[in-house]
């Protein structure tokens, strides 16, 4: 496998930019464990996280704009990830940043609605058993393939 | 805490074995400590990979390492009376009751809530059909939250996770035609604020069923490490508040419900949050000191108050550890009520507790080897003599439990009474040498973390200066990275996987329509409710806040004349204003 990590952070040092992910609980779910250590991996990894705690779709985008992030990650544990997951997208859709950012959800979903949440338009959906690499990796993948020019320049194929 | 000058660990170390009697005979015990030499050199020399000590690595584990074998030699000072005694006796590691399941079997208690009151009324008459034997009930995101079911913030999540209760009504719905004066209700309230919420709405439920507060039995959480540690919410109020709430909860329902436990110390979120078997008994017990300090302070006996005072564990998957765990903080409990607070009641020394299996150690790939984690923990749990027990369901690694699956967890329960006859001895591993070796190893690390926190400036303390929050975090990192790296082992995720893609299973489907249904509801009795007296109720509770009366007998009067759980909370908010916990990263 190709380690992305490594090689973004030789990137960082050319183009001087770092991914910038906006991490947040959807909702009023309590159970935050699990964003936690995504944001420690991130951060670790070389990106710029912004944890955001508790919030609804509205303010995850606006905070969103006003940071200028690459990648919007939302967390939910507690049953709500398929109402409030897709007012997230819908909202997106409508605002018109479906394009802007990388959508990424993770929680405890059925494997029915890990699919569902990926016809509803996030570019992945995260469970339990993902390992730590698999989320670098998938994240610089997604950035690429989305046509993101953030980074598009950035890899060298 | 602040006021005693002397930590539990100086403090227990002063307390002398007067009369020592060695279980084991001195001379035979240097025989078995030479010939244990001998054992061990053999054994090293045989391959050089050996190592005598092995660290397991399970989750949430205590990552203390392991001998070979244990013997006497190991146990070298044990001794029968002062370290073990007999069941419902003195220092009661055995187990607080002499004759244990045999006089009563511990609760068959499965937690419940998803839906509409209605949704969990059925199913809490369907687990008691069965053969339960206690009710639990959890709240739904928006109710533990403190937010009304028609507040913007609980939209798609009303019903999730919990049951949605707005109202005093709410609660009488959700135990219509259930037997509430005769089996025991836990109502899994997790903070303080909640606590003095719900549980004022249980009573307004039961008064307006004709109960008196005096038969009620069962228990509340009402801890503060639920609220400003384990959690995470848009808003919190101030630790010192939360804790003072915390307190009054417990003075108002010793007082006025007397069979209540007004108190269950939860570990389990806790451990299951991200924390070793150690800390999660280290929090909860210096958490129980600190609050019985202030109980005391108050100018309240002792033994009125500890002996309605309850513990909850959660039990994971290294089987001797976790029998070593309960019996450990059993012997610790008992020794901090008798030389620190000087209790003459023996209740007051019993470590009672709630356990539930480990939600955490519960795998999405191949489900339902999930069935045997939790038999294998909830056999632990009954080695250890706990007195109650929740059993997760296999498929809870993706949602809430089927009634199918909540009935297998009940039914494992039942195996466990009926068909396997464990029951019938009191602690049957005490004496084995690896046990008692490993139970004096706990308790000796489990004082050893109390007295850091006691250094702190006591457990509040520690919560505001957010060493909890950062040992939480460090310990979840890093057990994230040993599960990557498959050092800490999954069978089916991490170690014999399958290539097979995971195949769906049953899986529970939340009933359709309760937002609307409570939204309704709410609708309804706001235009019922005397508003005049709302608002009174409102404002009385808002003073109580604001000076030091008890507020949990003012919340009771909300909920008696109708206040929604969303009003109530927000006079919390706007007495006490809102802090911002420590950050985790």
């Amino acid at each position: 496998m190709i380690n992305k990590t490594q090689k973004i952070n030789n990137n960082k040092n050319l183009h001087n930019k770092k991914v910038k992910v906006l991490l947040s609980k959807l909702g009023l779910d309590v159970h935050n464990r699990g964003v936690i250590t995504v944001a420690k991996l991130l951060r670790d990894s070389g990106m710029e996280v912004i944890y955001l705690g508790n919030a609804l779709p509205e303010e995850i985008l606006n905070i969103a704009l006003q940071e200028s992030v690459d990648i919007i990650g939302v967390s939910s544990l507690g049953g709500a990830h398929l109402t409030l997951g897709k007012d997230l997208i819908d909202l997106a859709i409508k605002k018109n940043l479906k394009d802007k950012f990388v959508f990424l959800i993770g929680g405890v979903f059925s494997i029915k609605d890990a699919e569902e949440l990926k016809n509803i338009g996030f570019d992945e959906v995260f469970t339990a058993e993902v390992s730590s690499n698999r989320i670098i990796d998938t994240i610089y993948e997604l950035l690429k393939n989305k046509g993101n020019n953030i980074l598009k320049n950035n890899f060298i194929d | 805490m602040k006021n005693k000058t002397i930590t539990i660990k100086e403090l227990l170390s002063k307390v002398k074995n007067e009369s020592f009697r060695p279980l084991y005979d001195r001379n035979t015990i240097k025989q078995i400590s030479k010939d244990l030499e001998i054992f061990k050199e053999n054994y090293l020399k045989k391959s050089k990979n050996n190592n005598w000590f092995v660290t397991p690595y399970t989750i949430l584990g205590s990552e203390i390492p392991r001998e070979l074998l244990y013997t006497p030699a190991q146990n070298s000072k044990a001794d029968y009376y002062f370290d073990l005694g007999f069941p419902g006796s003195e220092p009661f590691t055995r187990g607080i009751h002499p004759n244990m399941y045999r006089g009563k079997k511990f609760t068959i208690r499965q937690i419940n809530g998803f839906g509409g009151p209605e949704d969990t009324n059925k199913r809490i008459k369907y687990m008691l059909k069965h053969g339960g034997t206690g009710i639990s009930v959890i709240f739904d995101l928006p109710t533990t939250q403190m937010y009304d079911s028609d507040d913007p913030l609980s939209r798609g999540q009303v019903g999730m996770s919990g049951v949605a209760i707005d109202s005093a009504e709410d609660m009488e719905v959700l135990f219509k035609d259930i037997p509430i004066d005769e089996v025991t209700v836990s109502l899994v309230t997790h903070y303080p604020s909640n606590t003095a919420i719900l549980f004022s709405m249980y009573l307004a439920a039961a008064e307006r069923r004709g109960l008196n507060f005096s038969i009620l039995k069962g228990s509340v959480q009402n801890d503060i490490t639920l609220e400003e540690v384990v959690r995470s919410g848009p808003e919190y109020i101030p630790p010192k508040d939360c804790f003072r709430i915390q307190c009054d909860n417990i003075e108002f329902i010793r007082k006025n419900v007397p069979y209540f436990n007004f108190n269950t110390l939860n570990g389990y979120n806790l451990h299951e949050f991200g924390t070793s078997g150690v800390t999660e008994m280290a929090v909860a017990v210096a958490n129980a000191i600190e609050t019985l300090d202030e109980i005391v302070n108050r100018g309240y006996d002792i033994d009125w108050a500890a002996e309605r005072l309850a513990f909850f564990w959660s039990i994971s998957s290294d089987f001797f550890e976790e029998v070593a765990r309960i019996r450990a903080v059993r012997r610790l409990w008992y020794k901090i009520m008798k030389y620190r607070f000087k209790a003459k009641n023996p209740r007051s020394m019993w470590m009672r507790c709630h356990v539930q299996t480990s939600g955490i150690s519960l795998v999405r790939e191949e489900p339902l080897n999930n069935i045997i984690r939790a038999a294998i923990q909830a056999l632990s749990a009954v080695f250890a003599g706990v007195q109650s027990l929740h059993v997760d369901s296999y498929d809870e690694a993706y949602s809430v439990p089927t009634e199918k699956s909540a009935l297998l967890s009940l039914r494992t329960q039942q195996i466990i009474q009926e068909e396997t006859a464990v029951t019938e001895i009191v602690d049957p591993l005490g004496g084995s040498f690896y046990v008692e070796a490993l139970t004096n190893e706990i308790e000796k690390r489990i004082i050893d973390e109390v007295d850091q926190i006691e250094k702190l400036g006591g457990y509040v303390s520690a919560i505001e200066k957010g060493w909890i929050h950062n040992k939480i975090t460090d310990y979840f990192y890093r057990e994230k990275e040993l599960i990557d790296k498959g050092i800490i082992k999954f069978v089916g995720s991490n170690i014999y996987k399958t290539d097979e893609k995971l195949q769906p299973i049953e899986v529970f489907n939340y009933p359709k329509g309760v937002e609307e249904r409570q939204k309704a509801k709410i609708q309804q009795l706001k235009l019922k409710r005397n508003n005049e007296e709302i608002n009174n109720k409102l404002n009385a509770l808002e003073d109580a806040c604001r000076s030091k009366k008890n507020i949990t007998e003012y919340c009771l009067n909300c909920a008696r004349v109708g206040c929604t759980v969303g009003e109530i909370f927000k006079i919390f908010k706007k007495s006490f204003g809102l802090w911002k916990p420590p950050l985790f990263i």
